[in-house]
């Protein structure tokens, strides 16, 4: 057999278009790990949104070794838009609770802090919902983060193929970052807890609303890739009134009755999505966080509050997420 | 009402950056182009005419290379959807037509990715929760992502005031295929949320801005039904509206339609704390839309 100079040249160039589609494929993609030797975790039960949650919730805080004096704390709900009846939005009975704990803990000052992904106008948000009025009548002040100032921030990881982020100054100045998802599921991500919450840090005014490019990119591959750039401290998820079905607009109510307090955005994130009847391992997030950014399996992780119950009905989904619903 | 106009523009002025921009919050030293396109556009008059310039400097000053303009100072060079606001807002100043042309050639090339033939195979069919027609595109919020209402309203509105297409043949086409294309995205029952109407088979709730804006744009289709019924929804809900934001808004909105606004602009002047609006772009808004039909001409719409 004799080969020709134009059959090696075909070879090569098909060699090299195969390595250009695979080789990336197999490069790394996180560059550190910060996953800790273990993760503390503490379900707490709440029936109702009420005035009693601030002493449940200063309780469950007490369980983790957590020291705040004199540091600057950042709360980050999940506020999105209002639609009057729907579980869209974290409570603000929860975030005032937690602003007032972390206060009773030494705090210097506390912040809470969103930049709403699909409405352009936070304050008419923060209105509807009934933010505006409690956090003046507690003296809290809200960062808007769709127009926060801006830093260029190197990503470290790079599941999306980005470079970098054009990040808050608020968010990257937090001494203490906390978030606090609303439990809700995600037609387009599977859920939505307490990394993809994080979302709400990438500004509008530089990505719009809503912030497209990191749907484009991979809405798995961006959880990762700005979880591993803004650390999150803590996690105090909204899992009272959840939301199932098509989230995270248009979802239905389901009462879960819980809190969920965690030192460890990947292992908050686990256990809630079995509290929601899902396999944690099944959502590629948390399965690809649980390498390098915290502890997704039962060994790994110690909860101080009560055992994990899964629910008798997984939360509902959408056709194409049936498959997190656990057997 | 005079006073607190006054005493509003005063606050503005005073929030003005060494550079001639403005930040979209008090305290940040970063000028951005969405605050000071709008800032540039509610000082017309009065004593903002060094204001003006000054801004006007900083905003020629800000062009990327390609024609476009930042999201902010310091921006990746890419160019974003400000682009529209600076060229609305840069509208009558004969001088600064040159950048401006480099500007509305920039805006001819941007499209929503959806208008690549790939993506629209892919819309059409094997991804169909989002409602739409692929065919029907406008303007992304920046590079490589789909079209969106504002940004595709904005670009409406700015290609109004080129005098000619100007060698940019294609300018007159986007136009009228973005006006399409927010007649393709309205909500079922009227309105327009961030970029379409039904996803998962589910009705979209309707922002009142977002529905403000595009009806600016579509001012002249009055015969639509679209229009008609997002102008019945806007004039529903106006009343109710808390915000400064959505409220100027849907001010300037509804005037665009020949409705009656003085109800509005009054209760827009007499939001409480109005002087401590953190949103720069807001406060500019709320000035803009207190004037009602200066503030019309400033976005070139007349009622």
């Amino acid at each position: 057999m004799t080969i020709s100079r134009r059959d090696l040249l075909v070879g090569a160039a098909a060699v090299t278009a195969g390595a250009a589609v695979s080789v990336p494929y197999f490069m790394p993609r996180c560059y550190f790990v910060r996953r800790p030797r273990r993760s503390h975790v503490a379900i707490l039960r709440v029936d109702e949104y009420s005035e009693r949650i601030e002493e449940i919730l200063f309780r469950g805080l007490q369980l983790f070794h957590i020291d705040v004096r004199g540091r600057v704390v950042v709360l980050k709900p999940n506020l999105v838009d209002y639609i009057p009846g729907r579980a869209i939005n974290t409570h603000p009975l929860l975030v005032l609770a937690a602003a007032e704990c972390f206060r009773r803990l030494g705090a210097r000052v506390v912040l809470v802090a969103e930049g709403p992904g699909h409405q352009r106008d936070t304050q008419l948000v923060l209105a509807e919902t009934g933010y505006r009025q409690h956090l003046q009548d507690q003296r809290i002040r809200f960062v808007d983060l769709n127009r926060d100032e801006l830093v260029r921030t190197p990503l470290r990881a790079s599941y999306t193929g980005m470079s970098h982020l054009w990040l808050p100054r608020t968010v990257l100045q937090a001494d203490f970052l906390v978030s606090m998802p609303k439990v809700k599921t995600h037609h387009w991500s599977g859920v939505t807890l307490g990394m993809k919450n994080m979302f709400g840090v990438v500004p509008g005014s530089k990505y719009g609303w809503p912030k497209n490019i990191l749907h484009w990119r991979g809405i798995q591959e961006s959880i990762l890739d700005v979880c591993a750039t803004v650390p999150v401290h803590f996690v105090i998820a909204d899992a009272i009134m959840a939301m199932e079905g098509n989230g995270p607009l248009n979802g239905t109510p389901r009462p879960l009755d819980r809190i969920v307090l965690a030192d460890d955005p990947v292992a908050a994130d686990a256990t809630c999505a079995k509290l929601m009847g899902f396999d944690p391992d099944r959502i590629i997030h948390i399965r690809e966080a649980s390498k390098f950014l915290g502890n997704a399996s039962d060994e790994l992780i110690q909860q101080l509050g009560e055992t994990i119950q899964r629910p008798q009905v997984p939360l509902q989904v959408v056709p194409e997420f049936q498959y997190l619903r656990a057997a | 009402m005079n006073d607190i106009r006054a005493e509003l523009a005063a606050i503005l002025l005073n929030r003005q950056l060494p550079c001639g921009g403005w930040a979209a919050l008090p305290g940040s030293s970063q000028a951005a182009l969405e605050p000071t396109a709008l800032s540039f556009l509610a000082l017309a008059s009065g004593p903002g005419r060094t204001a003006r310039d000054r801004a006007r400097q900083f905003l020629l000053g800000s062009q990327n290379p390609n024609g476009s303009w930042p999201a902010f100072a310091g921006d990746d060079t890419d160019g974003s959807w400000v682009t529209s606001l600076v060229l609305i807002a840069l509208r009558d100043i004969v001088e600064d037509t040159p950048a401006r042309l480099k500007g509305f050639a920039w805006l001819s090339h941007s499209a929503g990715k959806e208008s690549n033939w790939l993506w629209k195979w892919k819309f059409r069919t094997t991804d169909r929760h989002v409602q739409f027609d692929p065919d029907k595109f406008g303007w992304p919020w920046l590079p490589g992502t789909n079209s969106w209402v504002v940004p595709t309203a904005s670009a409406i509105l700015a290609i109004r005031g080129l005098p000619c297409t100007c060698g940019i043949e294609s300018i007159e086409s986007r136009q009228q295929k973005g006006i399409q294309m927010l007649l393709d995205r309205v909500c079922p029952g009227g309105g327009w949320n961030a970029g379409n109407g039904v996803v998962y088979g589910v009705p979209l709730a309707p922002h009142p801005d977002d529905t403000a804006i595009a009806l600016l744009a579509l001012n002249l289709e009055t015969q639509e039904p679209a229009v008609r019924r997002s102008v019945e929804w806007l004039e529903r809900v106006a009343p109710r509206l808390l915000a400064p934001w959505s409220l100027a808004w849907a001010t300037l909105g509804l005037a665009a339609h020949g409705r009656s606004v003085s109800p509005l602009v009054d209760t827009l002047l007499h939001l409480p704390e109005l002087d401590q609006i953190e949103d720069t772009s807001a406060l500019a808004l709320v000035l803009l839309a207190s004037d009602c039909s200066r503030g019309l001409a400033a976005f070139g719409v007349s009622a």
